[in-house]
């Protein structure tokens, strides 16, 4: 009985300290980049590309530079499994001396967003989280580069008219979109458009539990014969619903994803059926680029890589998570030449973010041509609104078929602005960037 | 040995049916209370606040509810994360409505449109049992969660779907939303589950308490000493979905600071299921020992890697977290079935009788 009951006291004692000690605390000599992972659940088979790549990128520059100016890039992941709560809670675990926090999700996007002001860390979302949060003299420290779900929504759209979006008029298109904060996103903006050009918009909402039976998603597709279907999917929604598009005879042509939605492993399982799948993209993979080739030398071939095969090297996600880490990077450098310091703080790094300047020269240096749109963002503009190009499935992966497709600022402003200076007074006393007159 | 009771003796029926007959037991309260009240609050981190303390009493609260429920009127139910939605939700409209009332108020009020909505569903009770009762349950989760998503009023029409926070202060103090303090949250939320929790032992030990476990272990027998079914089994509901509802309502405004619909679904009702079946069906103490469990532990695991210095992935880490603690409840359900709270009443008892062994 004694026995137990040391042995019950100390363990007890033992979780007590654990649990209220910090984690590790980051060196001084190193930046500490946190990135809220997911690589379980039902989303890892999408998460874990693109957080590879982010993780090799960052190793790279360790392995062939020695760091960035001299200073190593502690990468860091916390396992989220695209959960909200395990989210915040490795918000919290991460956020004593992350200079960014990466949320990876909406849902934690949306959670970590009030608390931005408070704790004072940029939030990096490229290419996911609230629209609105472009507005940069509202949303101070959130950054979405380089185009946001709106972006997104009016690009493919002018993409699918032929640049003018009145070639819809009495048209029907269905929006499939995950029934999550994700996938809820472009619609108010879709809305609003199809009002203006006379469209119908058909939002088939697929639940998180339906996620690989989409069989009645499918059904209600067949019988309302629209004349595109929109996909804002995720995870394993993607592949059910390109298996069900072939399965059901969808004409793939008239099948367009935004950019979560072009994974090589999803279109892989139904091969050359795919054939003419369209997924609009902010990056596009270049396998023989100097950038990949110098991953390969430094990071995949002595085995420090966490890659399963080397055909994941070539795929859009890896490379779009080595381009996600590429502007992380260079808001850090831009930091550091800013303020003169080896380690810039989460504030001097929100200076960067918002002083980012990703254009083609700067992509040259990087060896990363073609890779990324090219964009440029400001204490107003968080986004950068850098536009996108579309891909298409070949039948064994995706190709670019189109110029570089810029979204319709104008109209998307009036509605970015209505929504921010909502959530702003929702959330008051919301600070607000005064000193930002652009 | 710790729990002598030689020498206390009781001279009066009021001293017999005191809550704590055995002397130890209000001094072991008492050092729990100092523990919560006191020390840890000078000691834990704000990680520690957030992602362990608030979150365990969240749950441990949303469980008690549930185990009035489950545990002392029989009445399975899966529907308890739409019930906590509907606490959540009616807090957020009653807060953005009504700006100026009191969040406590809100939250003790958005607790009596779960309890009406928990009794609505309750109504089924009456005629089914069992198994079938856990599915006209269920429809109520499904139900409710598509409410959620599809009545944008709820959520004042906003574009994302979700609900958020905003700063409340009460005298002064901002409690909720962003810039709240976590130890002013905590400390709310103890209040709080303090005084529910006095509550809810005093009802279920009482005469309501006695016509539930009347009804849980026999209904018909119930009915035959005299106990009106009907009432036994809706103030069950009502009762208990009341404390699920604060549950939720704390839920969002006091540790989430968000939510979208999703948040309530079946996972929920699922999780705090199992702190209330791990804990101990028909116990309080239980729900707080299972909430440690369900809820405190995998966030105490997966530091334990980091802390030791192993180089582990954090994906690993959160594999092994899943296996930890899916084993330690599997050996726990095999080592004491009716949960641990039974286990700490099997070594108490034991520690009574010490040094004999009968």
């Amino acid at each position: 009985m004694k026995k137990m009951m040391k042995t019950a006291a100390l363990s007890a004692a033992f979780a007590a300290g654990v649990a209220l000690a910090l984690p590790a605390s980051a060196q001084e000599d190193s930046i500490y980049i946190p990135n809220l992972s997911y690589r379980t659940g039902p989303f890892a088979a999408t998460g874990t590309p693109l957080m590879n790549g982010q993780r090799d990128y960052i190793t790279l520059l360790n392995e062939r530079d020695g760091g960035l100016n001299g200073v190593k890039l502690t990468y860091d992941e916390c396992e989220t499994g695209y959960n909200t709560e395990k989210g915040v809670e490795c918000y919290e675990r991460t956020k004593e001396n992350a200079v960014v926090t990466q949320p990876w999700s909406t849902g934690i996007t949306l959670q970590v967003l009030p608390k931005s002001n408070v704790d004072e860390i940029p939030i990096l979302a490229p290419g996911y989280g609230f629209s609105p949060m472009a507005d940069g003299k509202v949303f101070q420290w959130a950054f979405n580069p380089p185009s946001s779900y709106w972006d997104g929504a009016s690009m493919i759209l002018k993409h699918i008219s032929d640049g003018d979006l009145s070639n819809l008029n009495g048209k029907k298109i269905a929006l499939l979109h995950l029934d999550h904060p994700y996938g809820k996103e472009p619609i108010p903006l879709l809305e609003a458009l199809a009002e203006e050009h006379g469209f119908t918009l058909l939002p088939i909402p697929v639940g998180l539990t339906e996620m690989q039976n989409q069989s009645a998603q499918w059904l209600q597709i067949r019988r309302e014969r629209p004349d595109f279907v929109l996909m804002w999917g995720w995870g394993a929604m993607n592949a059910g619903a390109v298996t069900e598009a072939a399965k059901t005879r969808y004409p793939m042509e008239q099948f367009i994803g935004i950019w979560w939605s072009g994974h090589d492993g999803d279109l892989k399982l139904i091969g050359e059926e795919g054939k003419g799948y369209r997924s609009i993209s902010w990056s596009v993979p270049v396998p023989d680029s100097q950038l990949v080739q110098d991953i390969r030398q430094y990071v995949v071939e002595p085995g420090k890589s966490l890659i399963e095969n080397e055909s994941e090297l070539d795929s859009v996600f890896y490379q779009r998570g080595l381009m996600i880490s590429a502007m992380l990077v260079e808001a850090i450098r831009a930091a550091q030449e800013e303020f003169d310091t080896q380690a810039p703080d989460a504030t001097q790094v929100r200076w960067g973010l918002e002083n980012l300047k990703m254009d083609e020269a700067r992509l040259e240096e990087l060896g990363a041509t073609g890779m990324l749109v090219p964009f440029e963002t400001s204490c107003a503009n968080h986004t950068g609104h850098g536009g996108a190009w579309m891909l298409e499935w070949d039948g064994e992966k995706f190709v670019k078929v189109s110029d570089l497709i810029t979204p319709d600022r104008e109209a998307i402003e009036p509605l970015e602005d209505k929504e921010a200076q909502a959530y702003a007074e929702a959330n008051a006393p919301w600070p607000v960037n005064e000193e930002c007159e652009m | 040995m710790l729990y002598r009771t030689a020498g206390q003796f009781k001279t009066s029926y009021a001293a017999d049916h005191a809550l704590f007959p055995v002397r130890q037991d209000a001094i072991l309260l008492g050092v729990v209370l100092v523990f919560a009240f006191v020390i840890l609050p000078l000691t834990a981190s704000e990680f520690a606040f957030r992602a362990l303390l608030i979150p365990v009493l969240i749950y441990a609260l949303a469980a008690l509810g549930l185990n009035i429920l489950t545990g002392y009127a029989g009445q399975l139910s899966l529907g308890t994360g739409a019930f906590m939605g509907v606490g959540a939700y009616a807090c957020y409209k009653l807060i953005t409505l009504f700006p100026e009332m009191n969040i406590v108020v809100a939250i003790a009020l958005s607790g009596f449109f779960s309890a009406g909505v928990g009794a609505l569903f309750g109504l089924p009770s009456l005629r089914i049992k069992g198994f079938y009762l856990a599915i006209a349950t269920l429809a109520a989760q499904f139900f409710l969660v598509w409410l959620f998503q599809k009545w944008a009023w709820l959520y004042n029409y906003s574009a994302s779907g979700a609900i958020h926070v905003p700063n409340i202060t009460m005298f002064g103090i901002t409690v909720a939303g962003p810039r709240a303090a976590a130890i002013t949250q905590y400390y709310f939320v103890l209040a709080i589950v303090c005084i529910v929790t006095f509550f809810a032992i005093n009802i279920t030990r009482g005469r309501i308490g006695r016509m539930w476990k009347a009804v849980r272990d026999m209904d018909i027998a119930a009915e035959l000493v005299g106990i009106n079914l009907m009432r036994a089994k809706l103030t069950a509901f009502f009762v208990s979905s009341y404390i699920v509802g604060v549950s939720g309502a704390l839920f969002v405004f006091l540790w989430r600071g968000a939510a979208e619909a999703n948040l309530f679904d079946i996972p929920l009702s699922f999780r705090v299921l199992f702190i209330a079946i791990i804990g101990g069906l028909g116990s309080i103490l239980g729900n707080y020992l299972g909430a440690i469990l369900i809820v405190a532990l995998p966030v105490i695991i997966s530091a334990v890697p980091a802390m030791l210095g192993l180089p582990l992935a954090s994906a690993t880490v959160e594999h092994l977290n899943v296996m930890i603690i899916g084993v330690l409840i599997i050996t726990f359900l095999i080592v004491e079935p009716h949960g641990l709270a039974r286990f700490w009443a099997v070594i108490r008892e034991k520690l009574i009788l010490w040094p004999f062994p009968h």
